[in-house]
């Protein structure tokens, strides 16, 4: 009864998990409704609606002071919402924090630790909290310090360099093995060898099944991990979905025209097509501007005139140009 | 669970306060003291028990018919051994307790550890409530240690407490700890509303300076403002009085008039002297009553007051009541803490009403 009782719910969460690209039979592992946090009369979140799949990496994308870490404190249950709600893996985090923070890892923007103690006294005092015996404990720890490269080092968490820090971070936002960690400015401290692992060791967790949220305004840091991304400013969740789709959605409209780069070897020729709007000609170079994709009759009128194409592409919108246009706004 | 989680923290700070320098220095100060002053508390002992001896010797020697018929010296009691230690743990003693109390919060804000902490499953009070009973037991753990020592020398000299002179050690300790989380918990509050651990102690320590030297002196002027003018002596000469001053530590004195009866006859009394002395005792009791609530505050009065009555009863009475004469017998531990029940009381609600305002503003801590 009970085992028909979860498909039932599963089912139903899968439902929901239609909105999320990709995401087919994956459950809704992060939700939140109309979640709004005010500080002083002003909205620090405002209204965000926001799905996030199980096993998804989501990049939190927005500018300094968009909201991006205050919605984690939030989704972390360690700040309650002004109104609104969030829930992970359907646990509403405001009616049970401690339940949801058994089932999460958090890495905080410039993390910190007890200076007066090593990184495996700072994990194990934390590794405490959780149902985990003695021994799981020590070999959880052994673990973790041997992952983030920090095994063996005897120095007290006080002397550490920041990305020494960082990197106990993570180890501290893994010591439960967490559904779900949630990560803000995840590289913001580490040297380039220690982004590559960075990067290495979230794939590698993904494809356990963990649902990954990363927070950054680091467009490049996020494009390298994630699946899919969410686009904050001014506490308002601007757009949502794959980087193209949120280029696209943000990209001024040009009369919902194509553009269409060709380029030839030879000289280009007078291009003749009812659906061309406008043509930028630079040499054997050209942007076509038209009402849809043309590229296949194009490439054929081309080829019939016996002229060698080098390139033809449908011109996207430059992602950084469009996501530093939202973070001017 | 939830105690679990609780104590978790506080076996956490309580390793990070005895291990910590800071403690480690402050302590063995307090101990180093302690010891000397057990053993110079054991020299005045031993000089007072000589001269109850002789004094006892010279009982048998006087005038059966005499004045002091019946009087018999008084045994002088171990616990004076203890009357350093008043001294310097008002001083030393607050020091400590602020030392571990300055930074337990505004740290962890400082190095973002708090943050680290929050993100696992604690609740924010188990947090809180772990760091006060961390601090209390480092506390605790400090005031064994010095009894330790002063008992450990007594034992030294083969002097052995007797049951009741145990527990009025222990009532000290007691009433000594009190007076220790006064300051601790200023500290811890100081920590939790400033965001630099400087400030905190900056804040702490105008705060012990306030109510450990400013608030008596106060007292004393609002008392001498709010009670009336004082009554004028009447311009006859006045009959013979005695007068015996009384030592309490140098923390203030008083003098006691008392009518001395020969032989079941008393001396006659002038009238206008009679107004004059009802009227100066209710101008007088006005005045300490102000002094008295306003040393309330103090925890530094408090825990003068409460712990001369465990280790001296009779002065404590004498300080209690100043305007009544001298008690013939010492009163007994029970008697003597019913008299100061209100500093008792003073010394269990300071620390408790500033625990509760740290609770409350770390409840609601904004912790971006």
């Amino acid at each position: 009864m009970r085992d028909t009782e979860n498909i039932n719910k599963r089912m139903s969460k899968s439902a929901v998990s239609a909105t999320v690209p990709g995401c087919i039979w994956k459950c809704t592992m992060i939700q939140t409704e109309n979640l709004t946090k005010i500080y002083n009369g002003n909205p620090a979140v405002d209204g965000l609606d926001l799905v996030v799949g199980e096993g998804e990496i989501f990049g939190f994308l927005g500018p300094n002071g968009a909201g991006k870490s205050t919605t984690i404190l939030m989704l972390t249950g360690m700040i309650e919402p002004t109104a609104g709600r969030c829930l992970v893996d359907e646990i509403e985090v405001a009616k049970d924090p401690l339940a949801v923070k058994k089932i999460i890892g958090y890495l905080p923007e410039d993390v910190g630790f007890y200076g007066n103690l090593t990184a495996e006294q700072n994990l194990d005092y934390f590794a405490r909290f959780y149902d985990m015996g003695a021994k799981e404990r020590k070999a959880r720890i052994e673990e973790l310090l041997e992952l983030v490269h920090l095994d063996g080092v005897t120095q007290k968490a006080g002397e550490y360099s920041r990305g020494m820090k960082q990197r106990l971070g993570l180890a501290q936002a893994l010591i439960n093995d967490p559904k779900v960690l949630f990560l803000d400015e995840p590289t913001a401290n580490l040297d380039p060898e220690g982004v590559r692992e960075y990067r290495d060791l979230i794939l590698a967790l993904a494809a356990e099944g963990k649902t990954i949220f990363v927070s950054s305004h680091i467009l490049s840091e996020v494009r390298a991990v994630c699946r899919t991304v969410g686009l904050l400013a001014k506490g308002k969740l601007v757009a949502k979905g794959t980087l193209g789709e949120v280029a696209r959605t943000l990209t001024p409209s040009d009369e919902d025209v194509v553009r269409i780069v060709v380029e030839t070897r030879e000289r280009l020729p007078d291009l003749d097509d009812p659906e061309i709007v406008a043509i930028e000609r630079n040499g054997n170079r050209a942007v076509v501007r038209a009402t849809s994709d043309i590229r296949d009759r194009l490439a054929a009128t081309l080829f019939e005139q016996g002229l060698h194409i080098r390139e033809m592409r449908v011109e996207e919108p430059d992602i950084e140009d469009v996501f530093m246009a939202v973070y001017r706004r | 669970m939830a105690f679990d989680r609780l104590l978790n923290v506080a076996k956490k700070e309580f390793s990070d306060h005895i291990t910590s320098r800071r403690f480690v220095i402050i302590l063995g100060l307090l101990l180093v003291i302690s010891a000397v002053g057990a053993h110079a508390g054991i020299e005045s002992y031993n000089n007072l028990l000589e001269s109850y001896n002789q004094q006892l010797q010279h009982v048998q020697d006087i005038d059966v018919s005499g004045p002091y018929t019946g009087w018999m010296p008084e045994k002088p009691s171990i616990l004076l051994i203890l009357s350093p230690m008043m001294s310097y743990m008002t001083t030393l003693g607050a020091v400590l307790a602020i030392a571990i109390g300055f930074d337990l919060v505004s740290k962890e804000k400082e190095t973002r550890s708090l943050k680290s902490l929050l993100s696992h499953p604690v609740y924010r009070d188990e947090i809180i409530n772990g760091k006060a009973l961390g601090g209390i037991a480092a506390l605790g753990f400090a005031m064994v240690l010095a009894l330790a020592i002063s008992l450990a020398i007594l034992l030294l000299f083969s002097i052995v407490p007797t049951l009741t002179e145990f527990a009025a050690i222990l009532i000290f300790g007691a009433v000594t700890l009190g007076f220790l989380l006064a300051y601790f918990a200023i500290a811890l509050m100081m920590s939790t509303i400033a965001k630099e651990s400087g400030n905190a102690l900056i804040y702490t320590m105008v705060i012990f300076f306030a109510v450990s030297t400013l608030l008596p002196v106060l007292g004393a002027v609002a008392g001498e403002a709010l009670a009336g003018d004082r009554p004028e002596p009447p311009q006859t000469a006045p009959l013979p009085k005695e007068v015996i001053w009384v030592d309490n530590g140098g923390y203030s004195s008083t003098s006691v008039s008392q009518s001395v009866v020969y032989e079941g006859k008393a001396v006659e009394v002038d009238p206008a002297w009679q107004q004059y002395e009802d009227d100066m005792r209710a101008y007088s009791e006005r005045r300490m009553l102000i002094s008295s609530v306003t040393n309330l505050f103090s925890p530094q009065m408090n825990y003068f007051t409460a712990a001369m009555a465990v280790t001296n009863p009779r002065i404590a009475t004498v300080i209690h009541s100043p305007l009544d004469s001298m008690p013939a017998e010492t009163p007994g531990l029970a008697e003597a803490l019913s008299q100061v029940w209100m500093n008792i009381a003073a010394l269990i609600v300071f620390p408790s009403a500033f625990f509760a305002a740290t609770y409350v503003k770390f409840m609601r801590m904004d912790i971006r």
